[in-house]
């Protein structure tokens, strides 16, 4: 218990977000298959459809979500791994920027190139973040940019990550997207914003605002997904000129086909293949 | 680095200003279809498709271009080379030996089993073990020099750098030229890691004297002459690397002769 607490006040983070991970997994009723579902959804299970209509906030909640025991332990696994020693190395603080950006970063990923209507649950887009984070951290520590390569630590480091995103790969309910993006949000964010004592130079400015921009920039996309079908569709209902409604539905089948141009023939068809349907059984969702 | 050729300063500001231009020109698209949207959308949505069509076309290119660089940059397949026979090495790597040290070790402890358990572990890469081993057979015997390079290879596997050079040092002084001159080369390689050139100049000099010297130990020769300012002995340490072998080399010699001769096509573009 002693040991328990000394921890706790070396690695906050990192065991409030476990805590995060197992208080949400008990109060979905895992032991319930029919309410499971029901109460990821609730609790905030990512859709990319969601994510652009009022519910952004299932871009941060999923990533405290899991999809079963397995998928939890996994999980839990991987954070006690790599998160403690993580944390002290960049401070607590930082590594709560670390998590939140990593998962906003497997989310993103997610709304831009997932089938808008598949759920995802899972903090693994954070944990990749986590091993982008380490190899940034390398990068940053030796003579050049690729000499953390001659050691066996980080060595073994880059091949748990290329084994970790193979078995992504193979397995079809693994979101390798999410993890792919958090992965890469979370390297970002590390070489350019949390590598400690760095000195700031004019090239490094001109990074982070170029980083910051672009992060933002793809959070904006992924909420305000501006060419993508349902969001065109939801916006002609909203619009009160019908010449504007009318422009927005054909866009809308235009996205939807994937055709250069579309008629209002187009769009009747576009809403009653895919608008008018009722809602399919929901498929499961993934883990990330 | 020292003694590198300097990069022209148009090509550095283009190193510098295209991939961040690049960034910022992701960045700004997803803007740029918003506003477009609010008053076209389907020139939006037309503008969309044929930069995702673009970029997709882009990618494949782009991908297929490193490929083929990859497969002929020298490095790639010596690299491909030594990852297989590393990766064979790991699996046809038996426990057995380690296991039969071990139990010697019980028997009867000494600083040769320790040595023998700490080389075995090493070699496996079960480093903590490892370690534990060697550590002891230098306690046990500090005037075996076999346990003070088999313990400055561990050191130098996990980067501590400092204390490989000082049991590096202390296997040569008890034995020199101990493991044909490994001890030596490996605590110049570590002198350069650290930026002591001048002590890594000194060692690695002593090593071609005195052991003649391989792909690998002249291809670390030259990056220690170039850090230094004397490239053209930079050069005949790479060309040295580079020449062809009639019989067929090692993965890590290979390896090393790859290298070689891409620092020496650089060194020769350079003005």
């Amino acid at each position: 218990m002693k040991g328990l607490w000394q921890q706790a006040d070396r690695t906050p983070v990192t065991l409030l977000v476990a805590l995060a991970y197992g208080t949400l997994f008990v109060l979905c009723d895992p032991w319930n298959a029919e309410q499971f579902g029901k109460h990821l959804a609730n609790y905030g299970w990512l859709t990319p459809l969601a994510a652009a209509h009022g519910e952004a906030w299932r871009m941060l909640s999923s990533a405290f979500l899991h999809g079963g025991i397995v998928h939890l332990l996994f999980n839990m696994a991987a954070l006690f791994a790599v998160g403690p020693a993580l944390e002290q190395s960049v401070g607590s603080v930082r590594f709560l920027l670390l998590y939140a950006v990593s998962s906003l970063g497997g989310s993103i990923a997610v709304c831009l190139l997932y089938d808008i209507g598949q759920p995802v649950v899972g903090g693994s887009g954070a944990l990749f973040g986590m091993f982008g984070a380490l190899v940034a951290l390398n990068m940053r520590s030796g003579r050049h940019l690729l000499s953390f390569l001659d050691f066996e630590g980080p060595r073994r480091l880059m091949g748990l990550i290329v084994v970790n995103l193979l078995i992504g790969f193979l397995l079809p309910m693994v979101s390798n997207t999410a993890h792919i993006g958090g992965l890469c949000a979370g390297f970002l964010v590390t070489f350019v914003w949390l590598v400690p004592g760095r000195e700031v130079t004019a090239d490094l400015r001109a990074w982070r605002i170029a980083a910051t921009a672009l992060f933002a920039s793809l959070l904006f996309a992924s909420v305000m997904p501006v060419t993508r079908y349902d969001w065109l569709w939801n916006t002609a209902l909203d619009a009160h000129d019908p010449n504007g409604q009318a422009a927005m539905r054909r866009a809308a089948a235009m996205s939807f086909f994937g055709t250069p141009a579309a008629s209002d023939a187009d769009a009747q068809r576009f809403y009653e293949d895919v608008v008018a349907p009722p809602p399919k059984d929901e498929s499961p969702p993934r883990g990330r | 680095m020292t003694g590198a050729a300097p990069v022209p300063v148009v090509r550095r500001s283009v190193l510098r200003l295209v991939p961040l231009a690049i960034v910022w020109l992701v960045a700004l698209w997803p803007v740029v279809l918003w506003l477009l949207s609010a008053s076209d959308p389907e020139l939006a949505v037309r503008t969309a498709q044929l930069a995702a069509a673009i970029a997709t076309q882009a990618a494949w290119t782009a991908g297929a271009v490193v490929l083929v660089a990859l497969i002929g940059f020298p490095p790639f397949p010596a690299w491909l080379r030594l990852a297989g026979s590393r990766m064979v090495a790991a699996f046809a790597n038996d426990r057995a030996p380690l296991m039969k040290a071990l139990a010697d070790l019980r028997h009867f402890e000494s600083a040769a089993r320790h040595l023998e358990a700490g080389r075995l572990a090493l070699q496996r890469g079960e480093l903590a073990p490892a370690a534990t081993h060697l550590s002891r057979a230098v306690e046990l015997d500090p005037s075996l020099p076999g346990a003070h390079h088999q313990l400055g290879l561990l050191l130098f596997r996990v980067g501590q750098l400092r204390a490989a050079i000082a049991a590096f040092a202390r296997a040569q002084q008890l034995d020199p030229g101990h493991a044909f001159g490994d001890a030596q080369l490996l605590a110049g390689r570590s002198a350069y890691v650290l930026g002591d050139t001048a002590s890594a100049l000194r060692l690695l000099e002593d090593h071609q004297r005195q052991h003649g010297g391989s792909r690998r130990s002249h291809y670390w020769l030259a990056q220690a002459r170039l850090a230094a300012g004397d490239a053209a002995g930079a050069r005949t340490a790479f060309e040295y690397a580079a020449v062809p072998s009639k019989q067929r080399l090692t993965a890590e010699e290979n390896w090393f002769r790859a290298l070689a001769k891409v620092r020496l096509w650089r060194m020769r573009r350079a003005p």
